[in-house]
């Protein structure tokens, strides 16, 4: 008996056969994907990242990219014509960016979306964005600098700019389909641009040189309208979204004060958004910060110069954020920060019959009444300015 | 029991049959006031010198006539040694004479005098070697039985610890005490052990390695017996309700029963800062986790679940691997063969040829094998880290327990991936707690839980607040230190 468990035992490790059994070194791993679309076919590229260096011994571990191109009627069509032109197995569980072309956003993204969502080995939290004035398959041929590994370049970018600036946006694959799927709501993608030259950009010289001829760039944000690319916004706007949405960590706001540069950082930005009635929001936003930059003469240690400070800081911040929702509201005509949304939560029967025009009729006339409360906490390291020290 | 011959001539040539006319066996005949005195003893494994000068030395200064009349009574009573014994059966004299006593015999008495004169054929109380420590007493136990029971008696000075005495072996005769604190310790196991030694049936015992595989037949790869040289060990085992048992002519004393959280101390860890030796702790766990894990893990990440593998570290890893004609699997186990093989050869060389081993297996194993790509370097790093993860244990056959399961773990990560490598962890913490040795489960005081014992198993609490011996012991009397009612 224990004898015909151990045959049985044997029997089933060796017709197993190791089913999704890959040796590392066979795989192309996959880190970001670009798709363009050139006449009626859909043109896809990889950045490969594991191609070793030529003529090193594997010790040194150093990797240098790849992208292979390949165009098809369909994705997978175009992704087996990669896949004939590379000599190893296309990996694509590690894809950490995802970029699309102008064209492809405006035609709408969800035609193209069901490749990558369908398929079980990708991650879904990729990054996605936008490429603007360019291809998107040049956007993965730039070899950036100070990035160990140039694969990961885009996704660092990104990464870096989270924190700091909130001019800019992030989303994943998975929560911009979410947004779009999701009533009320319009997505924002982050776009990316080339700086410089594509050509001299895209060469391994680019790394050798103290200014580099081509590099990315987070550029404007593309607003769009259910899955489709409408138009881009600016750095304050793209900051105003952000407070809207509120998805800032990290803030700085210039404003004028008797004609001096004042620069205002916070980190704590809390936003809400009451729904008054059908047609009328109100948006609070709160917060405190120190001053960071102060170019001219302000007497920063009087109470009463900082609280007409604060006031003119709140002036700056609804008068932007009042700009920047007209622009969505009349120009785009996309609710990028789910008023709608949050209608169809506290008045779904009102909103089933709206839901169609809400966009082109309903939204352009939503009153929205923004406030802000902002302290000025501290004035950074110095107490005075230094303008004032030297008169 | 075979009666000894009244004749000192016959008795003699019985005893030189019996050896065979063995180089080494000394009969002499020493005529007394016309009665035969027979001496008989081994050369080779008793004191030399003064045997037959006490026998004389004793009759000598004796003018009474009556002396020579009663030869045997007077040489019993006035031998100068301490250790004087009588016998009437013929059979003990060859356990006597191997053992260096001398048998003295008398012309018309069927009984003999029995002397001890063992000669020093051991290499004295030295510091442990195997299991080095840096603070704690040094000294270790030797290959004599006397001395390896009088490290222990003198550490407990109690009445209650006893030696219970059994001759394992047909031919080697090889005394075996089993200690034990009466009163403490839980007699049934003492007797359990006593009837299986007492059962053994075979020509010899020469280490307690042999011993150990009477006590426990499991088919399990790890020990469930602890097996060490150091005496202070012994004795906080035997005050915790254990058992010991000496094995004569081995400085390795077994200890039982014993937990799977055993095989992590030392008995140093009594002697340090409890807050220093909980964290000396946590790291030999973890240790032994990364020993056991480490090459499967890696086999199953690059050969299965990429997923699992953060990004850069999957390129790197996919860059080191290219170039290496080997599958992964492959590597892994030729690279730990290879290991495996230079720890062999390491502790079976002469010191003296040490260092060129070592210095061979890290040019060949860690360098040159790299350089050539025959292996690609984070395999080596695998290698690397679980063999030095392995050698945190001091006990081999736990370190070779630890190697066993390592292969079946490389195999399931091979086959399956990391699905299969969970699949054969639970089947390994399964076997672990299926375990148990004298009625104490190997797992305990984890499964089963106990609370109290938790104070002495990973973490140490400080010893004023460890009131009770470990539960699971099945100890007669648990209160290991008074004042328990009064916190």
């Amino acid at each position: 008996m224990k004898n015909k468990i151990v045959l049985l035992l044997i029997c089933v490790l060796l017709a197993c056969g190791c089913s999704n059994y890959r040796e590392l070194d066979e795989l192309a791993i996959i880190t970001a994907i670009a798709i363009d679309k050139s006449g009626d076919e859909y043109e896809l590229s990889f950045l490969i990242a594991n191609s070793p260096k030529a003529q090193t011994s594997s010790k040194e571990g150093e990797a240098t990219t790849t992208v292979f191109s390949g165009k098809g009627k369909t994705l997978t069509e175009a992704a087996n014509s990669v896949d004939s032109k590379c000599p190893k197995t296309l990996y694509y569980g590690h894809i950490n960016a995802a970029i699309i072309s102008e064209e492809i956003a405006r035609e709408g993204f969800l035609e193209i979306a069901d490749w990558l969502l369908r398929s079980p080995e990708t991650r879904k939290q990729f990054y996605l964005m936008q490429a603007k004035d360019t291809e998107a398959k040049d956007i993965l041929k730039i070899v950036e600098p100070l990035e160990a590994t140039p694969s990961q370049s885009i996704s660092s970018l990104i990464e870096s700019n989270i924190n700091s600036q909130s001019i800019t946006t992030t989303i994943s694959y998975s929560p911009f389909i979410e947004k779009v799927l999701e009533k009320g709501y319009d997505p924002i993608l982050p776009s990316i641009s080339i700086s410089g030259k594509v050509k001299k950009g895209s060469s391994e010289t680019n790394l050798e040189k103290t200014e580099p001829a081509g590099y990315l760039k987070l550029d404007d944000t593309a607003i769009f309208r259910e899955d489709k690319f409408v138009g881009y916004v600016g750095r304050t706007d793209s900051q105003s979204i952000n407070i809207l949405n509120d998805s800032v960590s990290e803030i700085k706001i210039d404003f004028k004060y008797d004609d001096n540069d004042v620069v205002f950082t916070s980190d704590n930005i809390k936003t809400t958004i009451t729904n008054e009635s059908f047609n009328h929001f109100k948006v609070k936003v709160k917060g405190s910060g120190f001053v960071s930059e102060v170019n001219g003469k302000i007497a920063l240690e009087d109470p009463s110069v900082v609280k007409k400070l604060e006031k003119k800081l709140e002036a700056t911040l609804d008068k932007q954020l009042n700009k920047t929702l007209d622009k969505l509201q009349n120009e785009y005509k996309s609710d990028v920060v789910g008023f709608g949304n949050r209608l169809y939560g506290t008045y779904p029967k009102r909103w089933d019959k709206i839901e169609n025009q809400w966009n082109d009729e309903y939204y352009p006339k939503l009153k929205v009444e923004i406030s802000s409360d902002l302290a000025i906490e501290s004035s950074g390291s110095l107490n005075r300015t230094i303008e004032e020290v030297r008169s | 029991m075979k009666k000894i011959n009244k004749s000192v001539s016959s008795v003699i040539k019985q005893i030189k049959n019996l050896y065979g006319n063995s180089g080494d066996l000394n009969t002499r005949v020493i005529n007394i006031n016309g009665t035969c005195v027979g001496v008989l003893f081994m050369e080779s494994s008793s004191g030399p010198g003064d045997i037959s000068d006490r026998i004389i030395k004793s009759t000598y200064f004796v003018t009474d006539g009556d002396v020579y009349n009663n030869l045997y009574n007077h040489l019993k009573n006035n031998i100068f040694n301490a250790q004087v014994l009588t016998t009437n059966n013929f059979d003990d004299f060859s356990y006597y004479l191997s053992s260096g006593f001398t048998i003295i015999v008398v012309d018309g008495v069927s009984e003999a005098i029995v002397m001890e004169t063992r000669a020093e054929l051991d290499r004295g109380v030295t510091e442990s070697t195997s299991e080095p420590i840096l603070r704690g007493p040094k000294d270790s136990f030797t290959e004599s039985h006397a001395k390896n029971l009088g490290l222990v008696r003198k550490r407990i000075k109690d009445p209650n610890l006893w030696f219970d005495e059994v001759k394992v072996g047909r031919r080697t005769e090889t005394r075996v005490s089993i200690a034990y604190l009466n009163g403490v310790a839980d007699k049934k196991t003492v007797n359990d052990i006593k009837k299986i030694l007492d059962d053994i049936d075979i020509d010899g015992i020469l280490d307690s390695g042999n011993i150990k595989e009477y006590l426990l037949q499991d088919k399990s790869v790890f020990p469930q017996i602890l097996s060490t040289e150091r005496p202070d060990l012994v004795c906080q085992s035997i005050l915790n309700g254990k058992i010991a048992l000496i094995v004569e002519n081995t400085p390795f004393v077994l200890i039982l029963p014993n937990v799977f959280v055993d095989f992590m101390h030392t008995s140093e860890d009594q002697y340090q800062k409890p807050l220093n030796i909980s964290f000396t702790r946590m790291l030999k766990v973890m240790a032994l986790i990364v020993t056991l894990f480490t090459p499967a893990i890696y086999i199953a990440i690059t050969t299965f679940d990429q997923t699992a593998v953060p990004d850069k570290l999957l390129i790197s890893l996919a860059v080191q691997r290219s170039g290496v004609p080997f599958p992964t699997f492959f590597e892994i186990i030729l690279l730990m063969i290879i290991f495996e093989i230079l720890r062999e050869g390491d502790i079976r060389s002469p010191s003296n040829m040490g260092t060129s081993m070592s210095i061979v297996g890290a040019l060949v194993l860690g360098q040159a094998a790299v350089d050539a790509g025959i292996v690609s370097p984070i395999a080596v790093i695998v290698i690397a880290i679980t063999s030095i993860c392995s050698l945190i244990f001091n006990d081999v056959d736990f370190m070779n327990g630890i190697r066993a399961w390592r292969f079946i773990f490389i195999l399931a990560a091979t086959f399956f991936g990391l699905i299969g490598l969970v699949a054969a962890g639970i089947v390994w913490l399964l076997k672990l707690s299926s375990l148990d040795s004298f009625g104490v489960p190997f797992m305990a005081p984890f499964s089963p839980l106990i609370k109290s014992s938790q104070k002495d198993a990973v973490v140490r609490y400080p010893l004023p607040k460890i009131f009770k011996r470990p539960l699971y012991l099945n100890n007669v009397d648990e209160i290991k230190q008074g004042g328990i009612n009064e916190k």
